[in-house]
């Protein structure tokens, strides 16, 4: 693994640390008084600040520093976080975002006009909010959270200074609430020859006399504190202050004292020498939070480079070509042990894929939290509260897929908050709640995954759709139209029903780029709706855009795979369908199954095969029956795409190459049913002429 | 293009490779060429345009077959023991795309030094002359150098 260029991994790991502070600041919006979203916020902004200092982003450090110290009033808990303040935090996250990923385009004055709005919000506030807060805040102090003095006792992990975290400057901070009276404990402290250099063996027994509350003592060890057996009891009686000379050496001491390499001497009489102290700089990386919660659930993970995962998969698709190879060259001869191992190599190429194919399987709630933000945004400008609900963020997708899919959601949320919700006025007249709701799901439906966008605004206006179509001349006036149908024609490129055009939406692009990006992707787009009641929007995704399941038919020369999802049944074509030219249709178990002969679309020379079979394959809630020479049979399909070259050609979606080394054409079946049937509509009106 | 042929004239010569289709001779930019491979099973793409009517395999991936006979309207021939896959690589949109072509024979790799290229005629050619880069002169004979871009656009 070659080694990264260490501002990269600062800014991949700034975006993860962005992700955290938006869901955080989000969540505050919801829930105001959870003190662990508080931290948990200002943990990710300690760290941004810390990590960009040391990768030289001063400017991201000087203006994270600014907005901690702003919020920090937020976490004193002596303000509420109101939607105003947390908008104006949002605003503050991304302009450090913009710092990080493109410097240049940032202007120091929207900075500090965020900075303005965020200091006159804190400062503002009245206090009496805090008192409330307080009181309910911290459950550990007995009798009160307010305390004259306090009795600590530190016991640090022992190593807490190869995290950069210095006890010292923990101890200096602790000192400015109020006078302390600092022992350091020393019976940890080792032999000389047992003693690791970078290891804390000192514990410190520390009196505070100071009126101040448990949360401000927590405050100064929130980093430590996965690193940290603190104790905290108040103290009964008050003694008196604590002695100057200890609390000036503790004051002044540890600049110099902490550059000297760990002097291993024996002198319990002056601990703060003793500190080995490997790091001087107090705040490089204090970021032991993420990772002791990683710890916690017990699982390791490796950050890899999707490009190389990418090459793992090509890797893979190969070797289960050559897999085909030797199992089709095995079959053909007697040889036993051949037969074996190729039987072996089967097993095997088929667990190797599932795997690969498993490291590429992202949970979608990734992608899901980048919404809460663009909800957020939308229901603020557009003055429409919104509820927004996702499910199922544990459902997987090829990692490929859930960056084509942001896109497309991104259209159909904001489609849903401009749309589809209507204004406050309007679901008041209809006895809806003020506050309208958008639901984001994921669910597995066999070998697709299903991602639905409801609202429960006002759902598609049928008649205003079918005049624009009429008005555009999409349509002919009074075309016997069934309102599927009719919706169909919001896919129309430049297509939008929308009487004025809002900075959001109503262009009239949108839908119909959903659409195609859902298409292909392989998948398909489904609406429904119901006046007044709202409007879902399903899409259906395969699982992977790598490797299908595909049956192998033969046509003519040809050979073609169709996506096994799609196949339903396959039946023998009868002498009786067979003979009747003018109706194609079967006759499945009493349904009509309209088929469609493959010879014919695929111009193929020779004489059809006796017994002509068919193949009943079903999209969306179409059941079209293909006719095929031959079936030969299941075949793990590698996709490859078709280069631009055909990318006039729509009945294939890619192909694939078989075991004997040639390519062959994986069919879209949608694409093939909706170009017979618009060949029929030409015949139609030709014949009409 | 003409910014890459006039660069090209700056440094005197250019390297191609002259292929034979039907009795023209063709001189393609060597750099554009990937790979020369003997004849492989093709698979017929239905509803393609007739100048890349198949696609083929080479090395793990599916790539256009194209047939300049088509595009410059000359018979087909059957393949023979000196019929080649010459696989080229072209940007389209800024995307590199591998393409197979089929040439009747292969000659060699060689070099059209400046002073053969000649401007294309405005008359006497039954080519669209978009098709054609210019044309040079070698051993006395007057080859094309196609634009294959234009050609498979």
């Amino acid at each position: 693994m070659s080694a990264m260029d260490p501002t990269e991994i600062f800014r991949q790991e700034a975006s993860e640390l962005f992700e955290v502070l938006e869901g955080a600041l989000l969540d505050l919006g919801q829930r105001p008084d959870d003190r662990e979203l508080v931290d948990s916020a200002f943990r990710a902004l300690h760290t941004i600040k810390g990590s960009g200092a040391m990768f030289g982003f001063d400017k991201v450090a000087s203006f994270t520093h600014e907005f901690e110290t702003a919020f920090d009033r937020v976490r004193k808990g002596e303000i509420k976080p109101t939607q105003e303040l947390i908008s104006v935090a949002l605003a503050a996250k991304d302009y450090i975002r913009a710092l990080i990923e493109d410097p240049q385009s940032t202007d120091d004055v929207i900075g500090e006009a965020i900075l303005d709005d965020l200091k006159r919000f804190v400062s503002f506030d009245q206090p009496a909010a805090a008192v409330v807060e307080i009181a309910e805040a911290p459950p550990l102090a007995p009798g009160g959270s307010k305390q004259a003095s306090w009795h600590l006792y530190l016991e640090f992990e022992s190593h807490i200074l190869r995290n950069g975290s210095n006890p010292l400057d923990l101890l200096e901070d602790l000192c400015k609430l109020g006078p302390c009276f600092v022992v350091p404990v020393t019976d940890g402290i080792p032999f000389l020859d047992e003693m690791e250099p970078e290891d804390c063996y000192l514990k410190w027994d520390v009196k505070l006399h100071a009126a101040c509350d448990k949360d401000a003592i927590d405050d100064v060890f929130m980093f430590v504190q996965d690193e940290l057996k603190l104790t905290l009891s108040p103290l009964e009686h008050v003694e008196a202050p604590a002695p100057a000379p200890l609390f000036q050496l503790l004051d002044e001491e540890p600049a110099p004292m902490a550059e000297m390499p760990a002097p291993p001497v024996e002198l319990p009489a002056a601990p703060v020498a003793e500190q080995p102290v490997v790091k001087t700089e107090p705040k490089s990386r204090p970021e032991p939070k993420p990772e002791a919660k990683r710890e916690e659930r017990g699982i390791a993970t490796v950050r890899v480079q999707a490009e190389r995962l990418d090459e793992l998969m090509d890797r893979v698709g190969e070797l289960v070509i050559a897999q085909a190879r030797l199992t089709q060259l095995a079959a053909s001869g007697s040889d036993l042990s051949i037969k074996m191992i190729a039987e072996e190599i089967e097993r095997l190429a088929s667990s190797l894929r599932d795997t690969t194919m498993g490291a590429r399987m992202v949970p979608i709630g990734s992608l899901f939290g980048r919404f809460r933000r663009l909800v957020h945004d939308l229901s603020r400008d557009l003055s429409k509260p919104v509820e927004f609900v996702t499910s199922g963020e544990d459902t997987e997708l090829d990692k490929t897929m859930i960056e084509c899919l942001a896109d497309p959601l991104v259209h159909l949320i904001r489609n849903a908050i401009d749309h589809g919700i209507e204004d406050n006025a309007t679901r008041a007249a209809n006895g809806k709640t003020e506050q309208g709701r958008i639901e984001l799901a994921a669910v597995h439906s066999g070998a697709q995954v299903l991602v639905t966008v409801k609202d429960n605004g006002g759902g598609l206006n049928t008649a205003r759709i079918r005049a624009k179509a009429e008005e555009q001349g999409l349509i002919a006036a009074g075309a016997v139209l069934t309102d599927h149908e009719i919706h169909q024609f919001l896919f129309h490129p430049g297509f939008s029903t929308a009487q004025t055009i809002s900075a959001l939406s109503g262009r009239g692009v949108g839908m119909d780029v959903v659409k195609r990006t859902i298409e292909n992707m392989r998948g398909s787009i489904d609406l429904s709706t119901r006046p007044g009641q709202g409007t879902t929007v399903t899409l259906r995704l395969p699982l992977t855009l790598a490797i299908i399941e595909g049956l192998l038919i033969r046509v003519g020369e040809g050979r073609y795979i169709i996506p096994l999802p799609a196949v339903e049944e396959c039946v023998e074509l009868t002498a009786e369908d067979e003979r009747s030219r003018g109706r194609n249709f079967l006759n499945v178990r009493g349904n009509l199954v309209p088929f469609l002969r493959l010879r014919e679309i695929m111009s193929s020379s020779g004489s059809p095969d006796k017994h002509q079979k068919t193949i009943i394959i079903s999209t969306g809630e179409t059941r079209v029956g293909l006719v095929a020479d031959q079936i030969i049979g299941n075949h793990q399909t590698v996709i490859k795409s078709l280069s631009k070259l055909h990318s006039d050609v729509t009945i294939f979606s890619g192909a694939t190459i078989l075991g004997d080394g040639t390519a062959a054409l994986i069919l879209d079946v949608a694409q093939l049913v909706a170009m017979a049937q618009s060949k029929v509509e030409k015949q139609h009106i030709s014949e009409a002429a | 293009m003409d910014g890459n042929l006039a660069g090209e004239h700056q440094s005197g010569a250019m390297q191609v490779v002259m292929i034979g289709l039907g009795e023209e001779k063709f001189a393609l930019d060597a750099g554009l060429v990937r790979e020369i491979i003997d004849p492989v099973p093709v698979t017929k793409v239905a509803g393609a345009r007739a100048f890349v009517p198949s696609v083929i395999n080479v090395r793990g991936n599916v790539i256009p077959l194209a047939d300049l006979r088509i595009r410059f309207g000359m018979p087909q021939l059957d393949n023979s023991a000196d019929t080649r896959i010459v696989v080229i690589e072209l940007d389209f949109d800024g995307e590199p795309v591998l393409v197979g072509l089929t040439a009747d024979k292969v000659y060699e790799v060689t070099e059209i030094a400046q002073t053969d290229v000649q401007q294309t005629p405005r008359v006497g050619m039954h080519w669209k002359p978009e098709f054609i880069r210019f044309i040079a002169k070698w051993r006395e004979e007057f080859v094309i150098v196609p634009n294959m871009e234009r050609i498979l656009n």
